[in-house]
C-alpha cells in the first residue's frame, strides 16, 4: 500500500474504474455501501446519523480510515432528516421523533385512499410532470406548504427558503466529505447523481405501491404515459447531477423492478421502456450507471443483456450471482452477492468462505466488485465485514 | 420508447426563459447575459422539486 494518501486515492480509483469498465485491475476493488452500520461503529445512534451529517460524515470517515476499502459513499444514511423537518415532509418516520433513537430512519408509504396523488391526476402529471409537482404534490407532502390559490403564510414561505438553503448546505457538505475521503484517507467517492425508474418513483412518492398496481389493471395507458412523461425530466436530473469527470456512476437504487413485485410481461411493459430509455441515454452522454438490482431480478435478465455494453454496473443482490455472471458479465461490470443476513448473522468464516465462492465464480477475469447484497445497517456485524474487507485483499489479487 | 413526449416544462426548466422574457421590459443591454443567468437559477428551482421527490 502507498504511503502517499494521494497516490493510494490514485490506486485505488484506477482499481475502481478499471473493473467498471469490465477489465482486470491490479485486484478486486473493495466498494462497500454501508449506512447505520457506520453509526454503530462509530459509537452513535440512528438519531445521531440521520439528523446531524456531521456526525454521519465523521463515522463514515473513521470507517473509511479504519477498513481498506477502495470507494464507498461519502453519506448512505442519505436522508438528512433536519432537511426534510425543516420542509416538513410528512413522509419519514425520523428516529428520535417518531421512532426510538436507535432505529433507522423510514419512508412510510400512506393507505392507498390516502395517497399523493389520486387515481385521476395522471393527466395533470403526463401534461406537466413539474408543475404537477410544484402544484398539487408538494403541498400535499408538506404540512407547511399550501397549494396555489390558498392564502399564503409564514411557514410556507419559511420552507422553500430553509429547504433551499439547507439543501445547499448538505450538497456542500457533501463535496467537502468526499474531498475530506480523498484527502485524509485516500478513499473514492463511489457514486454521484441522482436517478430513479419513473415507474418506481410513480410507486414509491406518488401513487404508493398498491395503487399503483391497481392502476396497471385499470388505467394501464396512462400508467405508461406518465413514465414516459417523467422520463426526461429524471434523465435530466441524472446528467445535472453526475460526476463531471465521468469516472464513477451514477446510482439507481430499483425498487419495484423485481419477482414478486412485477411479472416479467408486466416489468416489458411498464417498467423496462422508459427505464431502458434512460440508460441508453446517459450512456450516450458518457455516464455510466449503478444498476442496484434490489430483490430478484435474474428474470430480468435477459432485457439487462439489451444494454450497451459497460453502460451499467451490475450489482447483485438475491439474484444468483453466477446465474448473472454467465447471462450478462461479458457486458457489465458486478458488484455485490454476499448476503447481508450472513453478514448479520454468520462468522467471519462463513463470510470468507463465501467470498471465495463468488470471487472463484464471477471474478476470475476482473469485472467484479466486492460488496454486500444490499446497503448495510446496523446488523452487520463488524468483524464479518473485516472478513468481506481483508479477504479478497489475500485472495483477489490477479 | 424512441422519444420522450413533450411536456408543458421542458426539463430543466420551471419558468421558461420565452415566458419570462415577456413580463420584462425590453432589455436596453445584454440580453443574453440575462438569459443566461435567468436559466440557471430557474434550474435551481427545478432541481429542488427534482430533489425532494428523489432524493428527500
Amino acid at each position: 500500500m502507498p504511503n502517499d494518501v494521494e497516490q493510494l486515492y490514485q490506486q485505488r480509483l484506477a482499481r475502481y474504474t478499471a473493473a467498471m469498465r469490465n477489465e482486470k485491475p491490479d485486484q478486486i476493488p473493495i466498494r462497500p455501501f454501508v449506512a447505520e452500520f457506520i453509526a454503530r461503529y462509530a459509537g452513535f445512534t440512528c438519531q445521531d446519523v440521520a439528523h446531524d451529517y456531521e456526525k454521519a460524515f465523521e463515522a463514515t470517515r473513521k470507517c473509511a480510515a479504519e477498513f481498506d476499502w477502495d470507494a464507498t459513499v461519502p453519506n448512505q444514511v442519505w436522508v438528512w432528516t433536519g432537511l426534510t423537518e425543516a420542509i416538513s415532509l410528512k413522509y419519514y418516520a425520523v428516529p428520535g421523533i417518531h421512532l426510538p433513537a436507535d432505529k433507522a430512519f423510514q419512508y412510510v408509504e400512506p393507505p392507498e385512499e390516502d395517497a399523493w396523488m389520486g387515481p385521476d391526476d395522471y393527466d395533470a402529471l403526463i401534461e406537466d410532470p413539474t408543475g404537477y409537482l410544484y402544484n398539487v404534490w408538494l403541498p400535499r407532502v408538506a404540512d407547511d406548504v399550501v397549494a396555489p390559490g390558498e392564502p399564503s403564510t409564514m411557514r410556507n414561505n419559511l420552507s422553500f427558503v430553509k429547504g433551499g438553503m439547507a439543501m445547499m448546505q448538505y450538497f456542500g457538505g457533501l463535496a467537502q466529505q468526499g474531498q475530506r475521503m480523498r484527502t485524509e484517507t485516500g478513499t473514492v467517492a463511489a457514486i454521484a447523481g441522482m436517478l430513479k425508474v419513473p415507474f418506481d418513483i410513480i410507486a414509491d412518492k406518488l401513487r404508493g405501491y398498491k395503487g399503483l398496481c391497481m392502476d396497471l389493471f385499470r388505467q394501464p395507458d396512462k400508467v405508461i404515459a406518465a413514465c414516459e412523461a417523467l422520463a426526461p425530466h429524471l434523465l435530466e436530473v441524472a446528467s445535472m447531477t453526475a460526476d463531471p469527470l465521468r469516472r464513477v456512476p451514477v446510482g439507481l437504487w430499483m425498487h419495484r423492478g423485481c419477482m414478486p413485485f412485477l411479472s416479467p410481461e408486466q416489468f416489458e411493459r411498464f417498467y423496462w421502456p422508459t427505464l431502458k430509455w434512460i440508460l441508453c441515454e446517459l450512456h450516450n452522454r458518457g455516464i455510466q450507471t449503478l444498476f442496484y438490482a434490489e430483490g430478484e431480478w435474474n428474470p430480468n435478465l435477459k432485457y439487462i443483456a439489451e444494454l450497451p455494453d459497460r453502460s451499467i454496473v451490475y450489482h447483485v443482490d438475491r439474484g444468483d450471482i453466477e446465474e448473472v455472471h454467465c447471462a450478462v458479465g461479458h457486458k457489465f461490470c458486478i458488484s455485490g452477492g454476499i448476503p447481508n443476513d450472513l453478514l448479520a448473522f454468520g462468522t467471519p468464516d462463513d463470510v470468507r468462505s463465501v467470498c471465495k465462492k463468488v470471487i472463484d465464480g464471477v471474478a476470475r477475469d476482473g469485472g467484479y466488485i466486492m460488496d454486500a447484497s444490499a446497503i448495510m445497517q446496523d446488523d452487520t456485524k463488524p468483524e464479518n465485514l473485516r472478513a468481506m474487507t481483508d479477504f479478497p485483499r489475500e485472495y483477489g489479487q490477479y | 420508447m424512441n422519444e420522450p413526449p413533450q411536456t408543458k416544462r421542458p426539463p430543466g426548466t420551471t419558468i421558461p426563459w420565452e415566458e419570462k422574457l415577456k413580463e420584462m421590459p425590453p432589455i436596453v443591454g445584454d440580453r443574453e447575459l440575462v438569459e443566461r443567468v435567468w436559466k440557471q437559477t430557474d434550474s435551481l428551482g427545478y432541481l429542488y422539486i427534482y430533489f425532494c421527490l428523489l432524493g428527500f
